[in-house]
C-alpha cells in the first residue's frame, strides 16, 4: 500500500491549527521551561525575560511545519493531544510543587 | 533523501508565503540597513543650537548647580554627557515639556543648558534630529504608518511568516543545494539567474536571516507574550518577577553632594575598564531618593542597546550597583537575552560589525526582490516562432507594478526625507511630522505611478528618481558636512554609492525595455 502523497491542500485550516495550538504549545513549552527548568521560577528577572523569547521560536517552529501532516484534521488532533499532555505535565507539576513539602 | 511531495508542498508554501510578506520585509530590511548609521546621521542632522561651548568636565560643577537651581523642571531628570559633539551640544540635557500660548497642548523638548563668559546660564532647546528616529520606526512598522500597537501586531505576523519562509525554502533547495550552490547562471534565462541570486543570498546569510525572524517575533509581540504568561505562569503577579532584579532599597543615594562629573568618569572606568561611559542619567524617585544610570559602550562585548549598554550606579559614590545589562559584566540569563538584542542590533564589535550589518541588511532586501523577479518570471509565458507574442497574465503586471512601485518608492522616499533632514528644522515647526509626509508622499506617489506606468516604464522612471534622489542626499552631505565630525562625509559617500548604483541600473533598464525579449512585462516592444 503506498501512503498518499503530501500536498498543499487544506493549507488554510493546518495554517489555522499551526497559529491556534503553535501558541498555545508555546506558551505551555514556556510555563514548562519557567517552573521546572533551570533555577525554577524564581531564578531572577533575566529568566524571566528567557521564558518570554521561548514563545516565539516555538510557535514558529510548529507553524513551519505544520504542513506536514497530511490531512487537516491530523494536525488538530495531534498537536491538540500534545497541548493537552503538556497542560496536564504542567498542571500536575505546580501541584506537586504546592502539596510535596521540598 | 527528502521526499519530492514534501519538497514540492513546501515550494508552493514558500512561493505564496514569499509574495506576502516580501515587500514587507523589503523595506524593513532596507531601512534596517540605514539605521546601521544612527549615530552619523543624528551628528550630521543636528542642528547647532546657540549655546556656549560646554565646560570642561572637572569644571561642570558651577554649571549643574545653576541648571538644578533655575530650572526647576531639571531636577526630576537630567542627564551630564561625558562626551559632547554635534549630535549632544551641551555638557547637561532635561526633558521639559512646552506648552503652547493657551498653556493646553504640551510638546515634548530637551533642554541643555551652558555658561556663558560672564556665568550667566544659557538654556536652549538641543532636541535630536527626528529623522533617525523615524527611519528606525518605518523600520520596526515594516513601512506602515499605523499606531504603533497595530502596526506591530503586523509586524508579527510578518515575522512568523518570514521564519515559515525560511524554513519552506531551505527545504526547497535541499534537494539540489550542492549543484546549484555556486552556480550563478548568468544568461537568457532569467527565472535561473535570479533564483540563483535568490538562492545564494538565503543560504549564505541564512543564520543571519533565522536570527532576524526569530528576534523580531519577540520583539513585536513580546507585550502579547507577557501579558498572556502572566496570567498562565507567574498567577497573574509578574511584578513581583521584576522585582528580583532591583537593587536592595534603602542603598541608593543617601548624600547631598553628588560626586563631581570627573571624579564619577574616573570611578566608572576603574570598576569597569574599556567600558567608555558617554552619559550619566539622574533620576529623582518619589520618595527623594537618587537613581544614576550610566550609559556607555564597549566594542568587545554584546551590548543591551543599538548603540548602548547600561549600568546603575550609586550617585554619591560611583559604585556599581547594578551590572545587568553592563557589557562584559553580564551573568547568566541576562547575557544570553542581550545576545539575543545585540544580534538583532549588530551592537557588537563596533563599527566593523555595523557595516557588516548593513551589508547583510542591503543583501536581504536584494534576496526580497530577487524572490519577486523569480516569481514573475517563472509565470511568464513564452513566446513561440510563427505566433503572435502572448499576452502576460494580469498578475504578473500587477505584482511588477507593486514591487517596482514599493521597493523604489521606499529608497527614493528615505532618500528623499533624509536628504531633508538639515533643512526642515529652519523651515517648519514639526519636524518630524514633515520627515513622515516627505517619506510617504514619494513612496506613495512612487507605489501610485507604477501602476499608472506599468511595470516596463515605471522601473525606469523610479530608477532615475531614485538615483536623482539620493544623488540630492549626497550633494545635501557634502554641502552640509562641516562641524559634523566627518559624519557628512560618509552619508554623502555611502549615497554617492547608491546613487551611482541606481544610475547604472537605470541605464540597463532604458536598454532593457527596447532590446530586451518582447514576451515580459519589462519590454514596452509591440508585438511582432
Amino acid at each position: 500500500m503506498t501512503r498518499a502523497k503530501l500536498t498543499t491542500e487544506g493549507w488554510f485550516g493546518k495554517a489555522v491549527a499551526g497559529t491556534v495550538l503553535g501558541f498555545i504549545l508555546a506558551v505551555l513549552a514556556s510555563a514548562l521551561f519557567a517552573w521546572f527548568g533551570p533555577g525554577g521560577i524564581l531564578a531572577g528577572a533575566g529568566k524571566t525575560q528567557f521564558n518570554m523569547w521561548l514563545v516565539g521560536p516555538v510557535w514558529a517552529l510548529v507553524l513551519s511545519f505544520v504542513f506536514m501532516f497530511r490531512r487537516t484534521r491530523d494536525a488538530w488532533l495531534y498537536l491538540g493531544l500534545t497541548s493537552v499532555v503538556l497542560a496536564a505535565v504542567y498542571l500536575a507539576g505546580r501541584w506537586l510543587i504546592v502539596s510535596v513539602p521540598a | 533523501m527528502i521526499r519530492t511531495d514534501i519538497v514540492r508542498t513546501y515550494r508552493k508554501i514558500h512561493g505564496w508565503v514569499g509574495i506576502v510578506c516580501g515587500l514587507f520585509l523589503f523595506i524593513a530590511f532596507y531601512a534596517g540597513a540605514i539605521t546601521m548609521f544612527e549615530e552619523p546621521v543624528q551628528r550630521w542632522a543636528a542642528t547647532p543650537p546657540a549655546l556656549p561651548a560646554p565646560p570642561p568636565l572637572d569644571e561642570s560643577g558651577l554649571l549643574i548647580d545653576a541648571v538644578l537651581a533655575q530650572q526647576p523642571e531639571s531636577a526630576r531628570n537630567w542627564r551630564l554627557h561625558f562626551e559632547t559633539g554635534p549630535e549632544a551640544p551641551a555638557r547637561i540635557s532635561w526633558p521639559a515639556e512646552i506648552l503652547d500660548d493657551d498653556d493646553h497642548a504640551a510638546t515634548p523638548a530637551i533642554f541643555g543648558a551652558a555658561l556663558d563668559e560672564n556665568g550667566v546660564l544659557v538654556v536652549e532647546r538641543v532636541d535630536s534630529a527626528p529623522v533617525a528616529q523615524f527611519i528606525d520606526v518605518l523600520h520596526q512598522q515594516v513601512g506602515l504608518p499605523f499606531p504603533h500597537e497595530w502596526a506591530m501586531a503586523v509586524t508579527g505576523a510578518v515575522g512568523l511568516l518570514y521564519f515559515l519562509a525560511l524554513v519552506s525554502g531551505v527545504i526547497t533547495i535541499l534537494p539540489s543545494l550542492v549543484a546549484d550552490l555556486l552556480q550563478f547562471r548568468v544568461g537568457k534565462n532569467l527565472k535561473r539567474m535570479w533564483l540563483d541570486v535568490h538562492n545564494a543570498l538565503g543560504i549564505f546569510s541564512l543564520p543571519f536571516h533565522l536570527v532576524m525572524a526569530l528576534t523580531t517575533i519577540v520583539f513585536a509581540l513580546h507585550d502579547p507574550f507577557y501579558a498572556v504568561q502572566n496570567q498562565v505562569i507567574y498567577d497573574g503577579d509578574i511584578g513581583a518577577q521584576w522585582a528580583q532584579a532591583r537593587p536592595p532599597a534603602g542603598k541608593a543615594a543617601e548624600c547631598t553632594d553628588l560626586l563631581a562629573p570627573d571624579q564619577l568618569h574616573q570611578r566608572i572606568r576603574q570598576q569597569a575598564p574599556g567600558f567608555t561611559p558617554t552619559i550619566a542619567e539622574y533620576r529623582s524617585a518619589p520618595d527623594g531618593s537618587r537613581v544614576l544610570r550610566v550609559q556607555g559602550y564597549d566594542a568587545r562585548y554584546q551590548m543591551r542597546g543599538p548603540t548602548f549598554g547600561i549600568a546603575g550606579a550609586d550617585p554619591c559614590t560611583g559604585e556599581l550597583i547594578q551590572t545587568e545589562y553592563l557589557p562584559g559584566h553580564q551573568s547568566g540569563w541576562a547575557a544570553v537575552i542581550t545576545s539575543f538584542f545585540a544580534l538583532h542590533f549588530g551592537s557588537f564589535g563596533g563599527d566593523a560589525v555595523r557595516w557588516g550589518y548593513f551589508i547583510l541588511g542591503m543583501a536581504g532586501a536584494l534576496m526580497f526582490y530577487a524572490g519577486n523577479l523569480v516569481w514573475i518570471e517563472s509565470h511568464r509565458k513564452r513566446a513561440r516562432r510563427e505566433l503572435p507574442d502572448p499576452q502576460q497574465d494580469r498578475s504578473s503586471y500587477f505584482l511588477g507594478s507593486l514591487s517596482i512601485g514599493v521597493t523604489l518608492g521606499c529608497v527614493a522616499g528615505i532618500s528623499t526625507t533624509l536628504a531633508a533632514a538639515p533643512w526642515l528644522p529652519g523651515l517648519v515647526t514639526d519636524a518630524a511630522a514633515w520627515h513622515r509626509y516627505l517619506y510617504y508622499a514619494v513612496f506613495l506617489g512612487g507605489t501610485g505611478w507604477a501602476f499608472l506606468a506599468g511595470p516596463a516604464r515605471a522601473a525606469l522612471h523610479l530608477l532615475w528618481f531614485a538615483a536623482l534622489a539620493t544623488a540630492t542626499l549626497a550633494i545635501t552631505a557634502f554641502v552640509t558636512a562641516g562641524g559634523t565630525a566627518g559624519s557628512g562625509w560618509t552619508i554623502g559617500a555611502v549615497a554617492l554609492s547608491g546613487a551611482t548604483g541606481l544610475a547604472y541600473a537605470a541605464i540597463r533598464t532604458g536598454r532593457r525595455i527596447h532590446t530586451g525579449p518582447p514576451d515580459s512585462i519589462w519590454s514596452l516592444q509591440t508585438t511582432k
